[in-house]
């Protein structure tokens, strides 16, 4: 397949934010057009690199990771658990989950009771407070494209349909029982980004720890130097 | 033409008000609908739900007319039950309800359509399939004059059914609108309550009705076995009616049978993605009831096993923010290599493990998983680095036990005897991660 790179003029914010682990949707009309009108030769061009451009029909493109499953990936596992209790928040309301995490919103203000009526559960995703439930699962939706936030009012997007995708999974999955009552260990979703933020994190991947090694033993030299 | 006030209505039983239909002039009640339009639209809605009481028909008709004086409003109600708009509901005189005949003509006005029943289409089905047996007993008989007759009437069910297939159609229009203009906020049930029961006592049946064994074609096809033959003989025997009029009625049956097709169709489209949305919704709302169950039982870790959404960055690539990258690079350009310092003859085995580099994460992950499965992890720290900082021991400690390549299982608190420090902490016994279960799930 020829590709003209002169056609794809957006290339570069596109590939930043797909790289970062963003969503590309609608709410970024530029991005989301050029990816819709040049999809073929987008994903020849970002598979030709080694990355899988993933176009979901319901309107959003990302990136699949490139080690499936290697790794524990608690974000992934916070938001699932976020999108559990919203839908089961929701219909336990008598709201509609689904027009509210496909385009529908969430005021800041709904979140204390949210917190409070689902404690136990946020508890175990190490979310006690509001302002943990901000950074680490509102933020994060944020940052990966499954939600924006405007003046205190969290709108989802149609990426959240991954999440809803794992509940329609899981109703589908006929040994859940079995798997409940189960001792094995069981599958976790990857995850970098709560664990990427920093380079000099010790637990970061070992790429990064070399890296930041190598910085600081530069600094460190520079320094003695100096 | 009788003269019923307000009270004497309140007073007669429906009955009375049915007989007198016979003898309201049609044109004055035309007249009456044409002139007071505009206070029976509105009331068309509230009677579609139900009966009105005098009361409260009052008080509509008082906002409507805001100008006029209780006594005009009681001459208006007045002039609609003497020419039968209203009728008084049997047995609750005081309540009032539209005329049945009325209220259909008005909703035909309206553009308002009432999905009707599928067994009302079969009953006209078992009813065509009648007169196709009078027709083929009329020509047998060579009875031109019943022959016309029953052409006329399976002519007039014919088009019958083709109004009820057009009704249904835009009702069923409505029912989808309904669904997805209604609340977004309302329960779910509520709201696709109409759709799911649609779809059950309407569409379904009539599936069951339109299918190639279904009532409908069996009775289109015996209707249009007899009309074929009957012009067949009537070119061997003679004609007994006009052959345009035997045409014209195959025509309308096959055109009948078109549009309960693609009437059934249009259902179909209109209704089925509707109906699979509530079960999607469904699905999900149980599908995140089950989540959060297995996750109060077993724990964050434990999600069911099933395809969780992965969007995490490609590590291999990733090099950091911009500042890092910058001072990264910068390092490299002013690189220069430190000068190689030899270990000395005189030097001991052990300074010369006290210098030794740091190990790398992948070398330390490497041993441990080499040495699986590992009843105390801080023990092998300290048997692998017997005369290792404390610091560096907890880090290992710390990076080992969080890795998802290991299965942990916490073990009591006691107390560790590093080179330099006693320290107390709750170690973990590691084990082997079972992959098979990782490799199912994604």
């Amino acid at each position: 397949m020829h590709i003209d790179l002169t056609e794809l003029s957006l290339l570069t914010p596109i590939f930043r934010e797909l790289l970062k682990g963003f969503h590309i949707s609608r709410r970024e009309p530029e991005l989301y057009a050029q990816l819709s009108n040049l999809q073929d030769a987008y994903r020849t061009l970002f598979k030709a690199l080694g990355f899988e451009l993933v176009c979901d029909t319901r309107g959003f493109y990302y990136f699949v990771p490139e080690q499936m499953g290697a790794q524990v990936n608690k974000t992934a596992q916070r938001l699932a658990l976020f999108t559990f209790i919203m839908v089961e928040h929701l219909a336990d309301q008598g709201r509609d989950p689904l027009s509210v995490l496909d385009g529908g919103s969430l005021g800041r203000d709904e979140l204390p009771a949210l917190l409070e009526k689902y404690r136990d559960l946020f508890l175990q995703a190490e979310v006690q407070t509001q302002d943990e439930l901000e950074e680490k699962i509102l933020r994060r939706l944020t940052q990966l494209g499954f939600a924006s936030e405007d003046n205190g009012i969290y709108r989802f997007l149609p990426p959240m349909h991954r999440f809803l995708d794992v509940c329609l999974a899981v109703q589908q999955d006929r040994d859940l029982a079995a798997t409940l009552h189960s001792n094995l260990p069981l599958p976790v979703p990857a995850l970098v980004d709560d664990d990427a933020d920093s380079l000099s994190s010790p637990s970061a991947g070992d790429n990064e720890d070399e890296l930041a090694r190598a910085i600081a033993e530069e600094r460190a030299h520079q320094e003695t130097e100096a | 033409m009788p003269k019923l006030t307000l009270y004497q209505a309140m007073q007669y039983n429906w009955l009375f008000c049915v007989d007198s239909l016979a003898m309201i002039d049609p044109k004055r009640v035309l007249r009456a609908l044409a002139e007071h339009w505009a206070q029976l639209d509105p009331l068309c809605e509230h009677f579609d739900s139900g009966t009105l009481s005098l009361v409260e028909l009052r008080a509509r008709l008082g906002a409507q007319l805001p100008d006029s004086t209780p006594a005009d409003i009681t001459a208006l109600l007045d002039a609609w039950i003497r020419l039968d708009i209203l009728v008084p509901v049997a047995k609750s005189p005081n309540r009032f309800e539209l005329n049945a005949q009325i209220h259909d003509f008005l909703a035909y006005l309206r553009r308002e359509h009432r999905l009707g029943l599928c067994l009302e289409i079969e009953a006209y089905l078992r009813h065509l399939e009648r007169l196709a047996a009078h027709i083929q007993d009329a020509f047998e008989a060579r009875d031109s004059n019943e022959l016309a007759r029953q052409l006329r009437l399976l002519d007039m069910r014919v088009r019958d059914v083709l109004k009820k297939l057009s009704n249904d159609e835009h009702a069923l229009v409505g029912v989808a609108e309904r669904a997805k203009t209604s609340d977004r906020q309302i329960p779910l049930r509520q709201r696709y309550a109409e759709v799911l029961a649609t779809w059950d006592e309407y569409v379904e049946p009539m599936i069951q009705l339109v299918s190639a064994d279904g009532i409908f074609e069996k009775g289109v096809n015996r209707v249009e076995h007899v009309l074929l033959r009957l012009m067949g003989e009537q070119h061997r025997l003679g004609q007994l009616v006009d052959d345009d009029l035997l045409l014209r009625t195959h025509a309308r049956i096959l055109e009948m049978q078109t549009t309960a097709q693609l009437s059934l169709r249009r259902a179909r489209e209109l209704l089925l993605p509707l109906r699979e949305e509530a079960r999607r919704h469904n699905a999900i709302t149980r599908g995140a009831a089950l989540a959060l169950s297995a996750i109060r039982r077993k724990g964050l870790d434990a999600v069911p096993q099933t395809a969780m959404p992965l969007f995490s960055r490609p590590q291999s690539v990733f090099l950091g923010t911009a500042s890092q990258v910058e001072s990264y690079v910068y390092a490299l350009a002013h690189f220069e290599p430190k000068p190689a310092q030899f270990p000395k003859a005189s030097e001991s085995r052990k300074e010369t493990a006290r210098s030794k580099a740091p190990r790398t994460a992948r070398e330390m992950l490497d041993r441990c998983e080499n040495a699986l499965p590992m009843p105390d992890l801080m023990i092998w720290l300290l048997d692998q680095e017997p005369e290792g900082a404390t610091d560096e021991l907890l880090y290992w400690f710390s990076r080992l036990s969080r890795d998802s390549r290991f299965q942990r299982e916490r073990l009591p608190r006691r107390d560790y005897d590093t080179a330099k420090h006693r320290v107390s902490l709750c170690s973990f016994a590691l084990s082997a991660r079972d992959t098979a279960s990782n490799t199912h799930a994604h």
